[in-house]
C-alpha cells in the first residue's frame, strides 16, 4: 500500500431543504496521492476542493465512491489519528491562547502531558510563533492563525498532512514561509496534500497535482508531465526594423518607435524571422521562450476559455 | 498507533472538551453579566417578601425558588441550543472532529461542560437566596436540597436542548425546548383538569395515557414542599433521580444517533 490517499468516483450532492435546491458538487472525484510527495489539489473557487477535503477528514459523508486514507477506509475514523488537517481559513476558540489551543488539541489527540510539554515549543518554533503563545487567539493576525492552525495539524506527527488553501490570504512573506514549511514536511517523509487556487505557489513546490474543475478531476500527474518541456511560443524583440514585414506565422504584439515585439509559435518561423531581420539590418535584441504554465493548463480546462 | 476510540481515550477527550466548554463560558463577559443579573433579580424578587402580608419567610422562599428555577432553566435552554450550533457556525468543530474524536464524545463533552457552568450559576443563585433569607433570620438548609432538584431539571432541559440542536436550527430548537419546558410543568395538571369533565371511560384513559407519555418536570420539583414545609414522600428522591438518568440517557443517545451521520457544512 504505497498511496497516502486514494479517491475513487467520489460523489457529493448538497440538498437544500427542498429538493429543488440540490447542488451536485462532486461528480466522481478520482485521484491517487502517492506517499512522501507534495500533492497539489488545484482548481478555481467553487470547484469542490473544500468539499473533497471535508469528506476525507470525516466532516462530510460522500454519496458514492471510495476513500482510502493510508490504506484505511473512512470507517470509524481511527485513521484520523495519523492525519493532520488545516481547515480553510481556520477558526479557533478566540478566548484561548495559542498555547492553550495546542494543549487542548493535544489532549484530544491523546498525547500524554510530558510529551506535549516537549512538543509544543518545538512546533511553535517551527511555525514561527515562539513568544506569541501567551496571546489570546483573538489578537492573532490572519497569518498567525494560519500558522497556529498548521502547528495544531502537526501535533500528532501525522503521516499525511491535509491543508485547505494554506497560502490564501497571506502576504508574500507569509506564503513563502508556508511553502518552506511544506517542503520541510516532505523532507521529514510526510505526505502533504493541499488545495489551492494560487497556481504560482503550487508550481513552485508540488511534485504532483490534480486539477479539479466543477467537481471532476480533469488532469492528474507529475507536474513535469503535465507542463511538459515543450516551448509554446517565443516573444522576439527586434530593433531597427520599422518597415520590416514579418514572415507569415508571426504576429506583431507591440511597436515602440523602431522596436517591435513579435510572437512566434513555430521554430522554423523563428529561424526565418531571425534570418530576415539580419538581412534587413535590424538587430534581434531578445528571444524569450514560453513554456506552458500551470495557469495555461488551468485556463484550458475552465469552461468558456477556448483550449489552445 | 493506538486507536482513539478506546474507552479511556474517549473519557480523556470528553474531559478536555468539557473543560474547554467551561472555559468558553467563564471567559465570556456575558456569563458574568448573566450571573450578576441573576443574583440581582433574585435579591430583588425575594426582598419583595418584605412588603408582603403574612409570613415574610414564606414569600421570600416562594419568590426566590421560583426565580432560581425559571432563570436557570432559561439559561440552560438558551445556552443549550447554541452548544452545537455555534461550533458549526464558527467552524471550530472542524478542528475537533477532524481529529480522532467521535461525534458522541463531542456531544457528551459539550453537555458535561455546560452542566458544570450551570452548576456554578445555580450555586451562586442559591447562595444569594440564602443570604437574603439570613438577613431576615430565616436561613433554610432545605433550600440546598431544592437547588439539587432544580439541577436535575437542568440536566434534562439541557439534554433536550442538545437533542433538538443536533437535529435542527437554533430557532426550531428554542421553540421545541421551550415547549418541552411548558408541557413539563403543566402536564401533571392535565388529568386533574380534564378527567372530571370526561364522560367516556376511553377518553379518561386517553388523557391519563397521554399524561404518562408527556414529560412531567413537576416530578422533580420540591419548591412548593419547601415553601410550605411539607416533607417529601418516601422514595421521591430515588424516583426523581431515576427519572432524570433515564430521560437524559435517552435524549443523549438520540442526539448522538442523529448527529452521527450529519454533514457538517
Ligand atoms: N453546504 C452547502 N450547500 C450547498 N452548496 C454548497 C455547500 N457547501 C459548498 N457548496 C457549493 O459547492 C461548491 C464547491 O464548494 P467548495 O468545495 O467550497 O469549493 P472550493 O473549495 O473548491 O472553492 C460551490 O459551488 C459551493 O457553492
Ligand atoms: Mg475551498
Amino acid at each position: 500500500m504505497d498511496e497516502a490517499l486514494l479517491l475513487k468516483g467520489v460523489e457529493k450532492t448538497f440538498r437544500g431543504h427542498l429538493s429543488i435546491g440540490s447542488h451536485h458538487v462532486l461528480r466522481g472525484v478520482t485521484l491517487t496521492v502517492p506517499r512522501g510527495l507534495i500533492y497539489g489539489f488545484l482548481g478555481p473557487n467553487g470547484a469542490g476542493k473544500t468539499t473533497t477535503l471535508k469528506i476525507v477528514t470525516g466532516l462530510l459523508f460522500p454519496d458514492a465512491g471510495e476513500v482510502s486514507i493510508l490504506g484505511q477506509g473512512l470507517g470509524d475514523g481511527s485513521v484520523r489519528a495519523r492525519i493532520g488537517f488545516l481547515p480553510e481559513t481556520p477558526y479557533f476558540y478566540d478566548y484561548l491562547t495559542g498555547h492553550e489551543l495546542l494543549t487542548f488539541m493535544g489532549r484530544l489527540l491523546g498525547i500524554p502531558s510530558p510529551r506535549l510539554v516537549e512538543r509544543i515549543p518545538v512546533l511553535l518554533r517551527a511555525v514561527g510563533l515562539l513568544g506569541k503563545e501567551k496571546l489570546q487567539l483573538r489578537k492573532y493576525s490572519k497569518g498567525m492563525l494560519q500558522r497556529i492552525g498548521l502547528a495544531q495539524a502537526l501535533l500528532n506527527d501525522p503521516d499525511l498532512v491535509i491543508l485547505d488553501e494554506p497560502t490564501s490570504g497571506l502576504d508574500p512573506i507569509g506564503r513563502r514561509e508556508i511553502r518552506d514549511l511544506i517542503l520541510e514536511l516532505r523532507a521529514q517523509g510526510k505526505t502533504v496534500f493541499f488545495s489551492s487556487h494560487i497556481l504560482a505557489d503550487a508550481e513552485m513546490i508540488c511534485d504532483q497535482v490534480a486539477i479539479l474543475i466543477r467537481g471532476k478531476v480533469v488532469q492528474e500527474g507529475p507536474l513535469e508531465d503535465l507542463l511538459g518541456g515543450e516551448i509554446q511560443f517565443w516573444d522576439v524583440t527586434v530593433r531597427g526594423a520599422a518597415g520590416m514585414v514579418p514572415p507569415p506565422g508571426c504576429s506583431v504584439l507591440t511597436r515602440l518607435g523602431t522596436q517591435v515585439l513579435i510572437r512566434v509559435d513555430r521554430e522554423e518561423v523563428l529561424q526565418d524571422l531571425i534570418d530576415r531581420s539580419r538581412a534587413e539590418g535590424a538587430s534581434v535584441r531578445g528571444v524569450v521562450p514560453h513554456k506552458i504554465s500551470l495557469e495555461d493548463l488551468f485556463m484550458s480546462h475552465v469552461p468558456g476559455e477556448g483550449s489552445r | 498507533m493506538k486507536s482513539g476510540n478506546s474507552g479511556a481515550a474517549a473519557f480523556q477527550q470528553v474531559l478536555a472538551l468539557a473543560s474547554n466548554t467551561f472555559k468558553e463560558a467563564t471567559r465570556s463577559r456575558v456569563f458574568y453579566i448573566l450571573l450578576a443579573f441573576a443574583v440581582c433579580l433574585l435579591m430583588f424578587s425575594s426582598a419583595m417578601g418584605f412588603l408582603a402580608i403574612g409570613s415574610i419567610r414564606r414569600v421570600i422562599l416562594d419568590m426566590g425558588l421560583s426565580t432560581v428555577s425559571y432563570f436557570s432553566a432559561m439559561t440552560a435552554i438558551f445556552v443549550g441550543i447554541g452548544l452545537i450550533y455555534h461550533e458549526i457556525e464558527r467552524k471550530t468543530i472542524y478542528n475537533i472532529l477532524s481529529k480522532p474524536v467521535s461525534r458522541t464524545s463531542f456531544l457528551v463533552g459539550r453537555y458535561v461542560g455546560l452542566m458544570a457552568v450551570l452548576l456554578v450559576n445555580l450555586a451562586a443563585m442559591t447562595v444569594a437566596l440564602q443570604i437574603v433569607l439570613s438577613v431576615f433570620g430565616s436561613f433554610t438548609p432545605r433550600v440546598f436540597v431544592a437547588a439539587g432538584y432544580i439541577y436535575l431539571e437542568l440536566l434534562i432541559l439541557t439534554a433536550v436542548a442538545l437533542f433538538f440542536s443536533s437535529v435542527s436550527s437554533p430557532v426550531v430548537s428554542a421553540l421545541c425546548t421551550v415547549a418541552f419546558y411548558l408541557i413539563g410543568h403543566t402536564s401533571s395538571a392535565l388529568p386533574e383538569l380534564l378527567v372530571p369533565f370526561l364522560s367516556s371511560l376511553w377518553a379518561k384513559r386517553l388523557v391519563i395515557g397521554l399524561y404518562h407519555i408527556l414529560p412531567d418536570l413537576n416530578l422533580l420539583s420540591i419548591n412548593n414542599l419547601v415553601v410550605h414545609e411539607i416533607p417529601t414522600a418516601p422514595g421521591f428522591a430515588m424516583r426523581a433521580l431515576l427519572y432524570t438518568v433515564f430521560t437524559v440517557g435517552i435524549l443523549l443517545l438520540a442526539a448522538a444517533l442523529a448527529f452521527k451521520k450529519r454533514d457538517l457544512v
